[in-house]
């Protein structure tokens, strides 16, 4: 059981910065890669070394993988944090680390494969006898079983790319007619975007919660849940807003998605850190969904309520340490919500990069914000737009509701276009602040119209 | 001061745990100062009595010579092996594709060739030195 003396992290931006403080923390020296254009950014100031791995261009630095460990060698480097995206869910990178003697922070390169696999994750769960949506038994391998499976599973079908994410390679079927043609399409979508054209189906819930839940295992298969956040603030699949505990939780259905959560995990033999993701029906049923075999963007909400430092804890159970919790001494307490905060036009989202002239956060009690960005900093158009979490936290969801809006109205960022406008109008939302929300959230609030803060509820 | 004097001033720094070095000699004063990256030296030099004359020689020298930039992460070799010669010495002449240096990453030796041809005026790192992306490794005056 040794400790880290000195930790590379992969990646860049706000999570890069977040990895290091905590590596601060734990008293371990940090390396910083970057791409050439990325010189000034606030990760590689702030690490103890850095490295100039590649060009702009992903694929060339930060999914890099001879350059990163290239990098992680010359710096004698222990351990790997990949952080998430770019490697973060890649076996091989995990397997090329192991093989380079370099230990990779994160769940085992299996528990990466399945996590990859939606259709074949699904199937396991539900012969472990873990709810699923209702659709196909693993991939459809072929026209004959597409249609059987979707006449069983009963119109609107969703097809789905087994290798795929980030809501694309999805396509919505509404009757039987335009099946055949939309599983074509939305094969060769799936292989031009994973390079994988293999596709399952689901039930299509066009009206849903999105509810998540944090787990945590150690070496030795001890594993816990952290509670469960409510993601159901989206905007094309990407979330938006996420909060801790949902509004939507009992704490029946807190135990009861948390056991659930747990029995995942233990059915993938799960270890250190993840997310299991579920969907779940107006009615409270609750299907999975899939697992998120990485630290999420939004684990600052589950570190709010319950007090734990998850990138910490990734790196301690990466040394081979016991889970310090048990189940029963986690007990959310108070209220989270985070918004994301990207440079994008707040009512199209198309990315707006540049200069920042000028960046000002707000701050004070239950206020923290999660960023690299900084005054005069160059927000690049290469990588994602990203530039700052805001999260609060507040004893009832009213209050953090209230932090919120005062923390949002005292986010000063100048010289692009950002989505806080958007955040302020979510806020004021009745359907929000209610929390009526599922995922048709964000369209029926374009319905109601721009400014129409009252939110009249609109037909769909 | 000779550009051969700032080299030797360079490697000092690089030897020692110095930060930050002033010296003023025969009218010019120089600042070396190493940054917390793992990068070149910052070099700043004030120019002495006759600014045009040596802004000018400067200016053209460097836009004479070629820099060869390291494309990958590694360790720079100037040999091919410890016991051997370096492939080029300082003032030999090289053709376009000549190997100057190994370059290894992951136990791989990679070779990295003159880009074009001429002669090796200095090499900007040392043998064994780790190297980034983009880390100056050679200057090159074609000829």
């Amino acid at each position: 059981m040794k400790s880290f003396k000195k930790i590379l992290i992969a990646n860049r931006g706000e999570i890069a910065v977040r990895i290091i403080r905590a590596c601060r923390e734990l008293g371990i020296k940090t390396v910083a890669i970057y791409s050439d254009i990325e010189k000034d950014s606030m990760h590689v100031r702030l690490a103890d070394e850095a490295v100039c791995i590649g060009p702009a261009v992903s694929a060339q630095s930060y999914l890099n993988i001879p350059g990163i460990l290239s990098a992680a060698e010359i710096t004698d480097s222990e351990a790997i944090h990949p952080g998430y995206g770019f490697l973060a869910e890649n076996p091989h990178f995990a397997e090329a680390c192991a093989t380079s003697g370099i230990t990779f922070i994160g769940p085992s390169s299996e528990n990466m494969r399945l996590g990859g696999d939606k259709a074949k994750a699904r199937q396991i769960m539900k012969r472990k006898g873990i709810p699923v949506v209702p659709g196909s038994d693993g991939p459809v391998t072929s026209e004959e079983m597409l249609l059987k499976t979707a006449k069983k599973t009963g119109f609107p079908v969703i097809l789905k790319a087994s290798a795929g994410g980030g809501g694309k390679g999805m396509r919505i079927v509404h009757e039987e007619g335009t099946l055949e043609q939309a599983f074509h399409l939305a094969q060769r979508e799936a292989l031009a975007a994973f390079g994988n054209s293999e596709l399952y189906i689901e039930k299509y819930i066009p009206v849903m919660r999105h509810i998540e839940v944090q787990i945590m295992a150690d070496s030795k298969g001890n594993i816990i849940h952290l509670g469960e956040r409510d993601c159901s603030v989206q905007r094309r699949h990407q979330k938006l807003i996420e909060e801790a505990p949902s509004p939507f939780a009992t704490e029946k259905f807190r135990k009861k998605i948390g056991e659930l959560a747990v029995k995942a995990a233990r059915a993938m033999k799960y270890r250190n850190v993840g997310t299991i993701e579920f969907i779940v029906e107006p009615d409270g049923s609750i299907y999975f969904m899939e697992i998120n075999t990485r630290v999420q963007v939004e684990h600052p909400v589950t570190e709010a309520v319950t007090g734990i430092d998850i990138i910490k804890e990734q790196i301690k159970l990466a040394t081979g340490l016991p889970l310090e919790y048990k189940q029963g001494s986690i007990k959310p307490s108070g209220h989270s919500i985070e918004c994301r905060i990207n440079a994008e036009d707040p009512e199209r989202f198309i990315p707006s990069p540049g200069k920042i002239t000028f960046f000002y956060q707000p701050s004070g009690p239950g206020v923290r914000v999660d960023t690299a960005a900084y005054s005069g900093w160059v927000v690049p158009s290469q990588y994602d737009s990203l530039i700052a979490k805001l999260i609060v936290h507040g004893r009832t969801r009213q209050e953090a509701i209230m932090k919120m809006k005062s923390a949002l109205d005292g986010f000063l960022i100048e010289g692009i276009k950002t989505t806080i406008p958007f955040h302020r109008k979510v806020l004021n939302h009745q359907d929000f602040v209610s929390g009526d929300i599922t995922t048709g959230f964000i369209e029926k609030m374009g319905n109601g119209g721009a400014g129409n803060n009252k939110g009249q509820a609109t037909s769909e | 001061m000779e550009l051969e004097d700032l080299r030797e001033l360079i490697s000092l720094l690089k030897d020692t745990d110095i930060t930050e070095l002033q010296i003023e000699k025969d009218g010019t004063k120089v600042k070396i100062r190493r940054q917390t990256l793992l990068s070149p030296i910052e070099v700043q030099t004030k120019i002495p009595v006759s600014p045009e004359k040596a802004m000018e020689e400067t200016g053209e020298e460097m836009q004479r010579l070629m820099t060869i930039t390291s494309p990958i992460v590694g360790t720079f070799y100037r040999s091919p092996s410890p016991e051997a010669p370096p492939f080029v010495e300082n003032g030999a002449r090289v053709k376009k594709g000549e190997v100057l240096c190994i370059i290894e990453a992951m136990k791989l030796m990679n070779e990295i060739e003159s880009e074009v041809e001429g002669i090796v005026m200095r090499n900007l790192v040392e043998n064994g030195q780790p190297v980034e992306y983009g880390e100056p490794l050679f200057l090159i005056e074609p000829a």
